[in-house]
């Protein structure tokens, strides 16, 4: 269970939550108990990477940009059901961010070179991948990886959480 | 290097890390690899774990923002002064900089879980902290975790009566058999044995979904006196019960209607610590409707051999039961 924590770390690269990561990591462990009810589940490292980087590749894709797929979903739900919503707030990772949040986050990408910021805004605000990013600005998706990393740098050092 | 240069080593890390990991193809390799980074240096972890809070801010709000940019674009479309409204912004900066360090690290808590476990004939009541209480039946095992935006309960196996507070802001979820049970405030029971799971309500309204996000169209809003049953290989069977029956075993009374009496055995044998062996298979099978009140093995026995073909006999585990 030590690599507990790092895997979570992993798996919340690409979730819009460390509470979201955390269902995965328990997904994550539940498949190995399912795998052999009798192992324990001291699973070896690359064992436990193989499934997480599965479950990054197969499943938060589709959930990527939640709040979209969240509202469809719920449409789902109602078409079938033809009841009403059951949650009656959005789920609480969903809640909006804060006025003064959102402007001192757009300050910040708005501070970053421009090709940077470019790159971190079609990538990361409007959820493309890192190759359709790389297809839109003309550049390698080589590049484009850089770009993303120089960003989260800079933004990491401006925001210092 | 000094300290604060490693510090700086180990962000810009920390974002090729993050970066590295949105690849289209990540894999174990990238795995293990961040997985050996991370352990190397406690500098690392702390690293990512701040760029990581920053990335996740930018999940959160990515539409918000989006749009402001868009229209801080449309009001100043490559004015020859830009350095001028930057200054300006520039100001607020100092404080937007010292703003973002309460407005961040909430992110990074994280919340404590408890673990708790009964065993055969075992009830146990547990108070949460939000004022919800849980019933957990006998041979069960759930953990709880009161998260900031979330109320998480993972049933790992067994059985367990909810009575959820009312908290809109904090969902509580309840994790069993690869599906999520999604609540605002009510009354339900969750049963997870053998990988099948059965979810029913008795107050208010809850939603079952499957976890696996492919299969998020076979969600379902459950009503109070509805129950939701989902086989080990996912048939689902929806019904209309009176909940007091399920919920009955918080009582130490269990209500059956034509269940299988080695269904009813398996139940009596996680309610009482001397075990029920059933002899003949064939007797497993005859159905059983009524009421069975939880005293004592040999009493409860004694009075279903009144009702049906059978007759038990002490055995080294506990009573055995054979065809009359």
């Amino acid at each position: 269970m030590e690599k507990r924590e790092n895997l979570l770390l992993f798996l919340a690269a690409r979730t819009r939550s460390l509470e979201s990561a955390e269902d995965l990591v328990q997904d994550l462990y539940l498949k190995i108990v399912a795998l052999d009810a009798g192992a324990d589940v001291r699973a070896p490292t690359a064992m436990l990477y193989r499934m997480a980087s599965n479950l990054l590749i197969d499943q938060v894709r589709s959930v990527q940009r939640s709040s979209r797929r969240s509202a469809e979903w719920r449409m789902d739900t109602r078409v079938i059901h033809g009841g009403e919503d059951v949650v009656d707030e959005p789920p609480a990772d969903e809640v909006v961010a804060g006025k003064q949040q959102v402007r001192l986050l757009t300050e910040a990408v708005a501070a970053l070179p421009p090709k940077m910021g470019q790159a971190f805004r079609l990538h990361k605000l409007e959820g493309l991948s890192q190759a359709q990013t790389a297809q839109a600005m003309g550049v390698s998706i080589k590049m484009v990886e850089q770009h993303i990393q120089a960003a989260i740098r800079h933004l990491t050092q401006r925001l210092r959480p | 290097m000094t300290s604060i240069a490693h510090e700086e080593q180990a962000i810009a890390e920390a974002g090729a890390w993050l970066a590295r990991l949105q690849r289209g193809d990540v894999g174990e390799a990238d795995g293990l690899e961040f997985d050996a980074w991370l352990d190397a240096a406690p500098q690392n972890r702390a690293a990512y774990k701040k760029s990581l809070a920053v990335w996740q801010a930018f999940e959160v709000s990515a539409e918000q923002v989006a749009a402001e940019l868009a229209a801080a674009s449309r009001r100043a479309p490559m004015r020859s002064a830009p350095t001028r409204r930057w200054m300006v912004a520039g100001g607020g900066l100092a404080v937007a900089a010292a703003l973002a360090v309460t407005v961040l690290p909430g992110l990074l808590a994280q919340p404590e879980t408890q673990t708790y476990v009964t065993g055969k004939g075992q009830h146990q009541r547990v108070a949460l902290a939000d004022g919800s209480v849980v019933d957990l039946n006998a041979e069960s095992r759930l953990s709880v975790t009161l998260a900031r935006s979330e109320r998480r309960v993972v049933l790992d196996d067994g059985e367990a009566i909810f009575d959820v507070a009312h908290d809109a802001r904090r969902p509580f979820n309840v994790a069993a058999a690869n599906h999520v049970v999604r609540v605002v405030g009510t009354q339900f029971d969750v049963r997870n044995r053998q990988g099948e799971l059965t979810v029913t309500v008795a107050r208010g309204k809850v939603q079952v979904r499957p976890v696996a996000a492919a299969a998020a169209w076979r969600a379902y809003s459950l009503t109070a006196g509805q129950r939701m049953e989902v086989a080990q290989n996912g048939a689902v069977a929806l019904r209309t019960v009176d909940p007091q029956e399920t919920f009955s075993w918080r009582v130490g009374r269990l209500v059956y209607r034509e269940q299988p009496l080695a269904e009813v055995v398996a139940d009596l044998n996680r309610q009482f610590v001397e075990q029920i062996e059933i002899g003949d298979p064939a007797l497993g099978e005859i159905p059983i409707t009524g009421v069975i009140i939880l005293d004592d093995p040999k009493s409860v026995m004694s009075r279903l051999s009144l009702m049906l073909p059978v007759r038990t006999v002490p055995s080294d585990r506990g009573l055995l039961l054979l065809r009359k």
